[in-house]
Order: structure tokens, then sequence, then C-alpha cells
């Protein structure tokens, strides 16, 4: 059978499946495969026992896992080519830092084609990546580079959080015929939550919200979202949070309507903060929801440095639910 | 190798034997402290290799330049990185050679031409090759040298850098230390044929058995003198056999077993060697294994002694 349908959730079902966010991902990858024969997985390692850090184990198509040399750049562009010919590639990467060998490819060419064509042509390719985190990995082994996808026309970037997102997001990326770039943390491969047996997508471009409250809007994507809510919880901060799955398209209508309701933004992004995820936030907001702001906009990211490795400034380094609950209780003071 | 070699005089016999022992007993005085977690840095050591970066940098000059990558302690070794500040990098002390922003990975000593290594496969072969143009710029007479994996031959970078070489006649010594790994992946898997095939059409090429250091003396001595007086790059093909793991400190039992390893052994060879000529006797070895434990553990009490950087530093160099 070719191409599948997947019903579009919105929510985040409570249920008692709890399966990890690395079987999440793999359970969509299966049953993309096992229902539409186009859909490929091609990259580095992607054959490997290790499976991806456990995101590939065990898949029923084995003949459709393409492992292929150190080669990102040309490997992109194959993939690329393999989808303008009517195949659905999954292109994978075990950190995000090893794409910027084909940032060409993805920047000069995947994000363009349809444009540049006039829509007469489309790239159904999806693009998983890793970011990595700690343990000394330094400068080239543990960057957040969404923002720098995020900001080329074109490419749809999604950063699922937990385990049903994870999936969701997948299957959703593998149907739509455009480029797709899910940005999954390494720190999330472990976590655990429901998710439905069953095949079903979520919307790209739609953020959740994840706790509800009057005092403070927090938006925050990826890891930072478990950060954010670990820190609203155990302090009792009566703050709306506010998962943004989706990076590009941004869900600016959650994020508008929260502020219109709180008067007050906190952005966290666990990135580089020049240019980023965080800024374009703050811009729209200040741009479209000046009146409702009842005190300056505020911003949690990396430092505008590079990863050290030495143990002691990587702490240093590195937000926490710490650092969001610090800031947190302030503006809401 | 068939032919008999030539011997090298025995002071560089004894350079390259203690260079070697060094890299070896160096890497292992690791595997023990890096479960520990002292070391935060991720480790890719270069125990049964040591013969590839030993017999390359006994014909290089402090002003050569040399770029190499993740693997990266054997060639620093070699080239004459301080033990100490070595030592102090890997436990992300502030008197490491990076000031402890870098870890195992990234190490750097611009004094004797390491300008930085990378831990993005194929990159660091290009900057080679820049620094062997900025030679030719400059009209030095030092060479460089890109110095990188079989699994690097895989990249497009790789493969630019050897055109652009060839066109632009810089002083570059491609070394391809060809372990037949690319972590997990056997060479097979990731090469189609052996880099040389193609190098030779662009280049004068070597082939050099990687786990015997007189060969690498022998194959070495003709690379880099022909890139010094031709001022035209060369490629130099050594294979030898990864021991390790591609990362951490355990022995690949399943592909280099306890007797591949004492049959390929490096230093196993050259002792051989020279104690047949006469060169050193057992207790010579000894005393060479002595010296270098003891600048070793020199080296971790340096470390162990020295600070950690302060996290107001963090925005340092930023
Ligand atoms: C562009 C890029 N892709 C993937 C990796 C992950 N990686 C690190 S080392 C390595 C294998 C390198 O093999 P080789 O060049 O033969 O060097 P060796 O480790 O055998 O010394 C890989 C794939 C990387 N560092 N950079």
């Amino acid at each position: 059978m070719d191409a599948f349908s997947i019903p579009m959730e919105h929510d985040m079902p409570e249920g008692n499946r709890i399966i990890s966010y690395k079987t999440a991902i793999q359970e969509a990858t299966d049953q993309a495969m096992m229902h539409d024969s186009r859909v490929f997985v091609i990259g580095l390692d992607a054959d490997d026992p290790s499976g991806m850090f456990g995101s590939l184990k065990n898949l029923s198509c084995q003949e459709r896992v393409i492992g292929t040399p150190i080669s990102e750049n040309a490997v992109c562009g194959i993939a690329m080519g393999a989808a303008l010919a009517g195949q659905r590639p999954i292109c994978i990467h075990l950190r995000v830092d090893f794409l910027m060998s084909a940032m060409d490819i993805i920047v000069n060419y995947i994000a363009k084609w349809r444009y540049m064509f006039g829509g007469r042509v489309h790239v159904p390719l999806v693009i998983r990546a890793v970011i990595g985190r700690g343990w000394g990995c330094a400068a080239q082994h543990a960057q957040a580079l969404h923002g720098l996808f995020a900001h080329i026309p074109g490419l749809q970037v999604v950063m699922p959080a937990f385990p049903y997102a994870a999936k969701g997001l997948l299957l959703s990326a593998i149907q739509d015929d455009n480029p797709v770039i899910i940005i999954e943390h390494r720190r999330l491969y472990d976590q655990k939550g429901h998710v439905p047996s069953e095949m079903f997508g979520l919307p790209l471009g739609k953020g959740y919200l994840m706790r509800k409250g009057r005092s403070l809007s927090i938006v925050a994507a990826s890891l930072a979202v478990i950060d954010t809510l670990s820190a609203v919880d155990s302090n009792d901060i009566d703050a709306d949070v506010i998962d943004l799955r989706s990076i590009a398209p941004l869900d600016m209508e959650i994020i508008r309507s929260s502020v219109k309701k709180t008067g007050k933004l906190l952005v966290v992004d666990y990135a580089y903060p020049f240019c980023g995820i965080a800024s374009e936030i703050c811009a729209r907001v200040a741009e479209t929801s000046f009146s409702d702001l009842r005190q300056p906009l505020a911003r949690i990211t990396f430092p505008n440095c590079s990863v050290p490795a030495s143990g002691i400034l990587e702490k240093a380094y590195y937000p926490s639910a710490k650092t969001i609950a610090k800031k947190a209780l302030e503006m809401i003071k | 190798m068939n032919t008999p070699h030539r011997l090298p005089d025995s002071t560089a016999c004894l350079w390259m034997l203690k260079k070697m022992i060094l890299i070896r007993r160096f890497s292992e005085y690791l595997i023990p402290i890096y479960p520990t977690d002292v070391l935060e840095t991720p480790l890719h050591l270069h125990i049964g290799q040591e013969a590839v970066p030993v017999g390359l940098c006994v014909h290089l000059t402090d002003s050569d330049t040399i770029s190499f990558s993740h693997r990266s302690h054997g060639p620093a070794l070699a080239k004459g990185i301080n033990l100490q500040s070595l030592m102090a990098e890997l436990y992300g002390k502030i008197t490491g050679c990076s000031r402890s922003r870098g870890g195992s990975m990234h190490l750097v000593e611009p004094e004797l031409g390491m300008h930085g290594s990378s831990a993005i496969v194929g990159g660091g072969i290009a900057l080679g090759a820049g620094m062997a143009l900025a030679a030719k710029l400059s009209n030095a007479d030092h060479i460089s040298v890109s110095y990188f994996g079989d699994g690097a031959t895989n990249s497009g970078i790789f493969w630019e850098t050897l055109n652009f070489s060839a066109l632009k006649e810089i002083p570059l010594l491609f070394v391809c230390e060809h372990n037949h790994w690319a972590n997990n992946m056997p060479a097979h898997h990731h090469m189609y044929g052996d880099p040389l095939l193609v190098s030779k059409v662009f280049m004068e090429s070597f082939q050099i058995d990687g786990t015997d250091v007189l060969d690498v003396y022998k194959g070495m001595a003709q690379a880099v003198g022909y890139v010094k007086e031709m001022k035209k790059p060369a490629f130099a093909l050594c294979k030898t056999l990864r021991w390790m793991t591609h990362l951490g400190v355990s022995y690949d039992e399943t592909h280099c077993p306890e007797n591949m390893r004492q049959k390929s052994c490096p230093i196993q060879k050259l002792q051989t060697i020279m104690m047949s000529e006469n060169m050193i006797d057992a207790s010579g070895i000894q005393h060479i294994i002595a010296e270098v434990d003891q600048d070793i553990l020199d080296a971790d009490t340096f470390a162990k002694n020295s600070p950690f950087p302060s996290p107001d530093s963090l925005m340092e160099d930023a």
C-alpha cells in the first residue's frame, strides 16, 4: 500500500500505554514503513546495531534501512533526490552538529526547491537530528542549532518534548509533502509517557498548552519544556506553560492568547540567544501584543558562546529548572 | 615487509621507541581512571596505532604543521605536546592546552605547529592544506601534514582538498591512518576502494605498513622528503589495526583479539629488532618505561593539583 492516512490529534491524551520517547519514534517509523513502501531510512549508522540510540531498533523492513559513509552533504542530497523522485526518505543524523557539512544542500536545495520551481516539484523529506549535551562533548558535539534551520524559509522545524509528540510529529512529517527537520534531544530518549498504539498525526506548526495559569506565560520547546514543567510544578508557579512542538512555523496564536491573559512572557530556548527562536517570539509579541504586556519580555537561553568541555564550565553554561524557577518567581512577584 | 630494513641510527630508534612507549603507557594510564568520571571527556585512544604518528613525526621539525582530529593523543604526543598540559586538558583544568575548553578531542599547541584538532570528521584535512598554502605563500621551508582516519576519506572535503593540493602544488602530506574502522563501520562498508588508487593519479603516493614503525620511518622519510624537496603534495596510506573500541577504554576483543594484538604490536616489533642489533637490552627498555611512567605520574599530579577554571571565565574568548 502506498501512502497512509492518519487522524490528526491536537491534544495530549491521558492513558496507560507507557513507552519511551525512543520507542515512540521506533514505532512511528516502523508503522510508516509498513504502511507506505516509499518510506525508507538513510544515514550514517542507520544500520548500526545500536539503532540510533534505540530509535531505529528492530524495524520490520530492514532492506529499507540504508547505512552510509561519513558523507553527510552527499547523503542529504541523495535523500532529497530520492524524495524528488517519489520516495519518502527519513534522513538521520546522530548529532545535529554533523548536519553542518550538509548546510549547502539543506539551505540552497531542500528549502528552496518547491518555491524556485513555482510549486511544480516538492521535497517530501524528513531529516532527524539529535542534540547532545554534557560530559565534555565540547563545542562541536553539543550544539542546539534549530534556530539556524528555522531561519530559512521553506524548512519546517519541529522539536517534540514527549513520546506522544515524538510519534505524532514524526508521522505528520513523513506524510507532509514538504521538508521537515525534527530535532530530538538525547536527554529525552528515555523519558516515558502514554502513546496510543495506532497511527496518528499532530499538526505541524501547532503548540500545546501544558499547564494553565494566570500570572505568567512561559514558552518552551523540547528539553526546555520538561525543565519548565518541573520548575512550575515544584514551585507552585501560576503560569501558562506552552510546549511549542513546532518552531517553524511558529504557533503565534497560542502565545498571543496566553499573553493577553497573563500580560507577562518568559521564553525558554536551550540554544544560542542571538537571532534565535526566543528573539523571534519576543519580537513578534512586541509587534502585535504590546498593549497586553505588563512588564518587559524575558528570555532564558544559553550564553552567547560555544559549549566548553570542562564540567565546571558546562555547569555554568546550561540553564536548568532552577534558573527557570528563579526567573519565573521574579517575574510574578 | 619482506625486504630487510636498513635500520635508522640508534638515536632515531631510541626516540621512536620512547615516543611509542609514551603514547602506549599514557593511554593505558587513562584506562582505569576513565570509568571513575574524573576525566569528563570522550577518549579515543591510540593504543596499537603508535607506529604511524611516531614514524611520521620523527621526520618533522617543530615548524612543520599538522592537522589531526578526534583521535588526537597519538599525533599530539608524537609531535611533542607537553604531557602535563595534555593531562590537564583531560581533567578539565585551566592549565590544559586548550585552557579546559576543548577536552580530549580538541588539542592545540601552536608553537609546535598544532593549530587545533577538530572532532567533525573531514574538515581538518582542509585546514592542513591551508597551512601548506601558508607555507608556500610565505616562501617558508616547512611542510604541512593532514592526518586523518580511513573514515575521513568518505567526506567530500577530502576529495576537494586532494584536487586542490595537486592543482596548486602545495607542500602538504596527506597521512591516512587506516585502522580499518570508522566507529562501528568496517572499512569495506564505508570505502569502495583504497584512496591510494585515486591519490596516485593526483600525486606521489606511498603505501606503508602502519604496524611497523621501521616501515613507517622508511616510507615517511621518502614522503616527507619528497614534499620538502619538490614542494608538492604527497599521500601516505598507513594500514594499521585499531586495538580499542572506537570510543572509550575497552579493547576490541572481537575484531582485534589478544593474539592479533601481540603479532601486530609496533613496540614489540621495534624492541625485538633493536635488541637483536644490540641497540638496547631488557634493562634499557625497563629504564625507558620507568622514565615515561614517572613523567606520566608527574603530569597526573600536575593536572590534579591544577585549579579548575572559574565559572566566571565562561565567556572569555567567546
Ligand atoms: C561529519 C561527522 N560525521 C560523523 C561523526 C561521528 N564520528 C566521529 S569519529 C567517526 C569515525 C571516524 O573514523 P576515522 O576517520 O576512520 O577515524 P578513527 O576514529 O578510526 O581514527 C565518526 C563517524 C563526526 N565526528 N563528524
